[in-house]
């Protein structure tokens, strides 16, 4: 189909108010949240009901165009990139609560209600919603489901797949499926809805959401201790979770984050090599009793300094601090590259060491924030796009970053996804047999491989399949992928 | 004789499993009365690949087995050739205490795992009721069964972390990982949970542990009507308790609704205190001694006689007073006996039903599909005579969903050697 | 389709109806969502969010995308020079987070990237050197609001500010407007900043109405774009009252604390000199001097925020100049969006090596009335006024000055008064200098936001600190069949002081 004839279409379907087609409008989508990958889209439409979405895909099924969903373009690792001569599906008009069931402790969403909405929605009903990645004040539940979030809570409540009880999901060609028991658990069959948390928008797109509310804790109580250095900061965390408390929360900050995250939103965080933000919640006996515990803890491993939140304000204004973490890096450096790899945590004193060593070796700033309750590391290496070869470098210094988590029995990325970031390290991962088996998956949902391509693995594949309409895959045509 | 097997004998067999490890199969090993020409044992990984390689080229139709506590969940297979049971891949490969994480062996039974986690004061939180008959973790994995626990820590599927197959043709795949927190690649686990053994054969899992709790304690109401149990229910659910269980029990000896309160001492008496204050307006309130906790549960619905149909009907939790009624309303007038317990905070029931003729008993559970089906839920058969599971379909209707499940069937398994017709759809 | 066709997209049950209930304590105590918020389990800073469904109408979506614009033709390639464009390194101060999307009014309607702050500096990076000035780049940031929301959300400090005050000024210089759409603009900035004119003007803009003469126009098929601008600029106009004389010179209860300057505006003045009157009352029994000259002009706010370079800098130059002579320790504004303008001569005359320093001093010297009221502290004896009022951001105090506990704290220091919150506070009404005049559609739609927000307090009256946002609020309250008293933290506060009954208010 020529592309005036496509914008014709799918004007054709939303009318002329939701397409994007001249050059400088699509520019503005050419990236999401990570910007070292750009791909102008050939059409961004912007559909504005499931309807809408199902005859997009429906179109781009028959006419063999990719497509990619993009939701509020936050995500950090490139996993709504547009591809070249494809559609980008820009879910930000379908932002509707749909239904709200307190009694059920549901909620049903559209995909584009943005993360916190849902907790703003059933605050004073006494519930929220339990995933809050720190970009939760704009990311979209849509890509929360594309990612699998985590957030900083994860450790004990787990993720976005934990919380996602249902989804209406349109397929790669264009027919619309209900997985997930929505508002019953267990449906029969396999775990589809399981399979399609954290698939990076490569198996359909959801258009709504049923999820799981969760009650708010009787009792939340929050400190701040501040180390000399990382190493004293690890062994607090490794006391607190060795003495049978689970936090809420456990997060650490190094001197480098800390200092941008002062300039930046001021939250009075101490001078310190460390600091760890840890969360208890629950029934209040317990909370005080685990409360002193984690207190004590801290004091064994020389905390310099322990800050209790007296109220929901100094409480916010710990977390915002950490929340902030990563945007604040601008204010310490031009440019930053965040990696998002996982340690088993009992290794995390010998990555921040190798992490320290890199860091020296390259000549280059890494700030360290994490979440140290499940070894979920996010060095953040610093750099200058203006000095030639340095964003390069700093590429090259994540990588290494990367590989050493491997080592450790780490994995590539804990929430922020494969995207195209990260594909290039899947085989450090994943063998040739793992990531094939997981195509069998990818093959099942989306055989012609219309859904994100080029995201999750090095090597696109196709599924050997050739209905009756369907043209030559513009990816092979490219050269891009090869058959399976 | 099944030309199949001609192709395959129990020599080569044990020429990968070793002479020992592959019999002939007894009645013992049939399936809802469907008879395999073999059972093999591997004691590996790579044992277990060359099998199924070898049953894949000879077309022998394969059902995975642990202790075969579940055996009776699904359809009557269509064909069944070998059993590839997994009891001497046994191994606890990694426990990492300072992790909080788990590698185990499939054929590891989940009572052995928890007396070594026990040591660490770690736990894997997952008590289905077949536990006790010496459930294997694959088992459980491959089922998706669940316990009172699921209230508090979610169901096995959000408990792996990691995961080892051996499809079909012997591929041997892994996917997720040993750290809690990980999203690289698809979630195999995922969807391995709750296959049923129809898409490979489920090698090691790994899990996040949860510690042990210190001390619990269980509250009981007494319940009058079905409409206290599901008002005590929703007022348990509601409340900012954090209670490990919150389950059913409805038979003509006891209707109870018990609250498991679990933690630390000074959390468990403050909130078994908070707990039995907002029973109190619906029946008679008092924790419950060790004896009849254990009497209780987990009640096991399969806990019925050869004749007994068990079913599992999942349903929107607020909807039990409903879910109840319909029970009660669809046995009596058959003239047969319910007995119910559930997970009541999550929308699962349990009912075994005996008495009455299986016509009857058949007819209350098409009635009960008829009526949860429609309200958004499910009735799954758990446990059934082969002839009351042809008239049944254990799974029941599958939503617009089917096509993508049989595509998945297809991929993984595309000659169709794994566990044929046991699972939703007749896959 | 208008917001009220659209299918109530809760259905909530008769069970339980979450929905009324949100509402309802909403009502009883304004911050009740908030404070519930941070008490969910780390909630981190949900205050600056906006949150509702989406709903633009179709008229306003076509609106961005370009269609009924007044389109030019105009390219310039690239699409800035050298005179001052968007500073490269304030552009590299965004890491593209994306924080700043929900609080942006026009994100929030359209839920498109290009409309997004985030997608205008993207804009503006490209405009460097790699895209024109063209009629696409240009509409997107005309859309722009200036309310300057996104500085407060950006974790990264982005000056979006200089940024979109730097690419009006390049527009202004490089892009050729379509002759009508410059002829309207032109209008404006002949009118707004001079009180004569604007008094002389508000008359002629009721005939205009009363004789149908935009309805006429339209039939003779001339001016298609006009009357939609005037019947907005029409609306807005508020019941012309008698304007009060201010004294140049008021004398201070009791002991003397500070010798100050006030501005007193062009449409303050013209429409609501009576907030003039009210601030100078209050800072006189708060033991100032203070001085109101007589020749003083515009301050510039409306021509720097629109880009219009020359112009805001010598009324900037003039206006220093005649608050210099009078030696004072403070200039004080009671218009928010004069405020943040004089605070940022200092930066507007950075190049004039006559002035620079001048500007600096002078601007350090701007206070917005309620922030020095509570830098000095109160002595003047408050008398109850029991009342119930929605306190109203103006963007720019809000964002730009980050002037938000002050006057809520002012009011709050009155005995009897409630100060409730409007929900989605951080987003703009839609007044936005001379936006609703020119970009009237997203206008309206977000003057129609603000005021059910506004309504959904049930507050006695509504507080605001800007002219702009009473005469939006009020034309959008009106529209929707409501009348809701409007006034000036000054004015209730004056009230207060002179003990005057609450009923005085809702004149």
């Amino acid at each position: 189909m020529e592309r005036e004839q496509l914008i014709r279409t799918m004007e054709s379907i939303l009318g002329t108010e939701g397409v994007v087609h001249e050059r400088e409008q699509l520019r503005s989508y050419e990236c999401d949240g990570l910007m070292n990958y750009r791909v102008v889209p050939d059409l961004v439409v912007l559909p504005e009901t499931a309807e809408h979405v199902q005859r997009i895909v429906r179109t781009c099924y028959e006419e063999g165009i990719p497509f990619v969903a993009r939701g509020s373009g936050t995500g950090l690792s490139g996993g709504a990139l547009p591809v070249e001569s494809g559609l980008l599906i820009v879910m930000s008009r379908m932002r509707k609560i749909l239904e709200v069931d307190i009694p059920n402790q549901r909620i049903v969403v559209e995909p584009g209600v943005i993360n916190v909405w849902v907790s703003q929605e059933v605050a004073d009903e006494g519930y929220y919603y339990a995933p809050d990645p720190a970009s939760q004040v704009v990311s979209s539940i849509g890509g929360n489901l594309a990612e699998n979030s985590g957030g900083v809570h994860c450790l004990k409540y787990g993720f976005t797949t934990n919380h996602v009880m249902g989804a209406e999901v349109v397929l790669a060609d264009g027919s619309v499926v209900h997985i997930g028991g929505g508002k019953a658990p267990d449906a029969p069959g396999y775990e589809l809805l399981g399979s399609f948390v954290g698939s990076e928008g490569t198996l359909g797109i959801a258009t709504k959401i049923t999820l799981r509310l969760s009650r708010k804790p009787e009792s939340v109580r929050t400190l701040l201790a501040a180390f000399e250095d990382t190493e004293e900061a690890g062994g607090a965390v490794s006391g607190i979770i060795g003495g049978g408390i689970v936090p809420a929360a456990i997060e650490m900050m190094d001197a480098l984050c800390i200092e941008a995250v002062e300039t930046a939103v001021h939250p009075g965080f101490p001078q310190a090599g460390a600091i760890l933000i840890v969360e208890l919640d629950g029934p209040e006996a317990e909370v005080a009793k685990q409360f002193d515990q984690v207190i004590e803890v801290c004091e064994e491993n020389n905390a310099s300094e322990i800050r209790i939140a007296e109220d929901d304000a100094e409480r916010a204004l710990f977390w915002k601090g950490r929340k902030a973490a990563f945007a604040a890096m601008g204010r310490i450096a031009n440019d930053y590259y965040v990696q998002d790899s996982v340690v088993p945590r009992t290794e995390l004193g010998n990555v921040l060491k190798r992490i320290s060593e890199l860091g020296k070796e390259y000549e280059m700033r890494v700030a360290n924030v994490f979440h140290a309750g499940d070894g979920n590391l996010h060095p953040l290496v610093l750099y200058d796009n203006d000095n030639p070869g340095e964003a390069e470098k700093a590429e090259e210094l994540a990588g290494e970053i990367v590989l050493a988590c491997l080592e450790h029995g780490g994995s590539l990325t804990g929430e922020h996804g494969i995207g195209v970031d990260k594909k290039k390290f899947m085989p450090k991962m994943f063998t040739d047999d793992d990531m094939n088996t997981m195509q069998l998956l990818r093959c099942a949902f989306d055989p012609h491989g219309l859904s994100n391509p080029g995201k999750i693995f090095p090597t696109p594949r196709l599924c050997g399949e050739r209905p009756g309409p369907f043209h030559m895959h513009p990816i092979q045509q490219a050269g891009l992928a090869e058959n399976f | 004789m099944d030309t199949r097997t001609e192709n395959v004998s129990l020599e080569d067999l044990q020429k990968i499993v070793g002479e020992e490890h592959a019999r002939e199969a007894t009645d013992e090993d049939a399936v809802d009365g469907v008879m395999p020409q073999f059972v093999a044992e591997p004691g590996s990984v790579e044992e277990t690949s060359e099998l199924m390689k070898l049953a894949n080229d000879g077309g022998l139709t394969v059902a995975p087995r642990g202790s075969g506590t579940k055996m009776g969940l699904g359809n009557p297979p269509r064909d069944l050739d070998l059993i590839v049971s997994t009891v001497r891949m046994n191994e606890i490969i990694e426990h990492v205490p300072g992790d909080q994480v788990v590698r185990v062996q499939a054929g590891v039974r989940l009572d052995d795992l928890q007396v070594q986690l026990a040591t660490e004061d770690q736990m894997l939180a997952v008590e289905p009721p077949e536990r006790g008959a010496g459930a294997t973790i694959g088992g459980i994995v491959a089922a998706n069964s669940s316990g009172p626990l699921r209230y508090r820590y979610g169901t096995i599927r959000d408990l792996i972390i990691g995961i080892t197959v051996v499809l079909p043709d012997g591929t041997i795949a892994k996917a997720g990982g040993k750290v809690v927190k990980n999203v690289a690649g698809y979630d195999l686990g995922k969807l391995f949970t709750g296959s049923l053994g129809t898409l490979g054969i489920i090698a090691t899992c790994n899990f996040r542990l949860h510690p042990r709790p210190e001390a619990g304690q269980t509250v009981a109401v007494e319940l009058g009507d079905t409409l206290s149990a599901g008002q005590a229910a929703q007022a348990m659910v509601h409340a900012q308790l954090v209670a490990s269980a919150v389950e059913l029990h409805w038979s003509e000896d006891h209707k109870l609704l018990t609250v498991l309160i679990e933690g630390i001492p000074p959390g468990v008496e403050d909130q078994v205190e908070t707990a039995s204050y907002l029973l109190k307006g619906f029946g008679d309130v008092r924790t419950l001694s060790d004896e009849e906790v254990k009497y209780l549960g987990p009640l096991d619905p399969p806990r019925v006689g050869d004749e007994d149909v068990a079913i599992k009907i999942a349903h929107p939790p607020v909807e039990l007073t409903g879910v109840l009624d319909s029970i009660l309303g669809a046995t009596e007038r058959r003239g047969v006996t319910p007995r119910i317990t559930g997970h009541a905070g999550t929308g699962i029931t349990y009912v075994a039903l005996s008495g009455g003729d299986e016509i009857a008993r058949v007819q209350a559970v098409d009635e009960l599909r008829e009526i949860w089906v429609r309200r958004g839920g499910s009735v799954v058969v758990q446990k059934a005579p082969v002839q009351a599971k042809k008239m049944l379909e254990a799974w029941g209707p599958a939503g617009d969903y089917l096509g993508l499940t049989r595509r998945m069937k297809d991929k993984f398994d595309p000659r169709g050697i794994l566990n044929p017709g046991r699972f939703v759809g007749g896959i | 389709m208008t917001e009220q066709d659209r299918p109530n997209p809760r259905q909530t049950g008769n069970r339980y109806d979450a929905t009324q209930g949100t509402e309802r304590r909403n009502d009883q105590a304004g911050t009740t969502r908030e404070q519930a918020m941070a008490g969910a389990v780390g909630a981190g800073s949900p205050q600056d969010v906006g949150q509702d469904t989406f709903s633009a109408t179709t008229e306003s979506l076509q609106h961005t995308m370009g269609h009924d614009r007044p389109e030019s033709g105009s390219y310039t390639f690239p699409a800035f020079d050298s005179h001052h464009p968007p500073e490269k390194d304030l552009i590299d101060d965004c890491v593209h987070c994306g924080f700043c999307l929900p609080t942006c009014p026009t994100y929030v309607l359209f839920g498109e990237e290009m409309d997004s702050p985030r997608g205008r500096i993207y804009l503006m990076n490209k405009g460097l050197t790699e895209e024109p000035m063209n009629d696409t780049m240009v509409r997107h940031w005309d859309l722009c609001l200036g309310c300057m929301a996104c500085v407060t959300a950006c974790p990264s400090g982005v000056q979006y500010d200089k940024l979109i005050e730097a690419t009006r000024a390049q527009v202004e210089r490089r892009y050729e407007r379509r002759a009508d759409d410059k002829a309207f603009r032109e209008m404006i900035f002949q009118l707004f900043p001079y009180r004569k004119r604007l008094r002389l003007a508000a008359g002629p803009l009721r005939l205009y109405q009363r004789f149908g003469i935009g309805d006429k126009l339209k039939k003779a098929g001339v001016m298609s774009r006009l009357p939609a601008r005037m019947r907005a600029m029409e609306a807005l106009m508020p019941a012309l009252q008698k304007e009060e004389r201010i004294p140049e010179y008021t004398s201070p209860t009791g002991e003397r604390r500070k010798r100050v300057g006030v501005l007193t505006g062009c449409v303050q003045q013209v429409f609501f000199s009576q907030v003039n009157s009210a601030t100078i009352r209050v800072l006189a029994a708060e033991g100032c001097e203070v001085v109101a000259p007589k020749d003083q002009g515009c301050c510039g706010a409306l021509s720097t925020h629109a880009g219009r370079e020359e112009e805001s800098l010598n009324f900037a130059r003039k206006t220093i100049e005649t608050f210099e002579r009078e030696n004072l320790d403070n200039v004080i504004v009671n218009a928010a969006g004069c405020g943040s303008t004089m605070k940022e001569y200092a930066y507007l005359l950075r190049d004039d090596p006559e002035y620079a320093e001048r500007a600096k001093k002078f601007s350090s010297k701007v206070k917005d009335v309620s922030e020095f009221l509570q830098e000095i502290g109160t002595v003047a004896e408050r008398h109850p006024l029991p009342l119930s009022a929605a306190y109203h951001d103006a963007c720019h105090l809000a964002h730009q000055q980050g002037v938000r506990t002050q006057p809520r704290k002012t009011l709050k220091q009155i005995p009897g008064m409630e100060v409730r919150e409007i929900k989605e506070a951080e987003v703009c009404c839609g007044s936005a200098g001379i936006y609703n005049m020119v970009e009237p559609e997203p206008a309206a739609e977000l003057g129609e936001r603000k005021a059910k927000n506004v309504l959904k307090t049930g507050a006695q009256m509504i507080v605001t600190s800007n002219p702009g946002c009473i005469l939006q609020i009020q034309a959008s309250l009106k529209k929707m069949g409501h009348d809701i008293p409007m006034a000036h933290p000054m004015e209730v506060l004056d009230a207060s002081i002179r003990g005057e009954p609450v009923e005085s208010l809702f004149r």
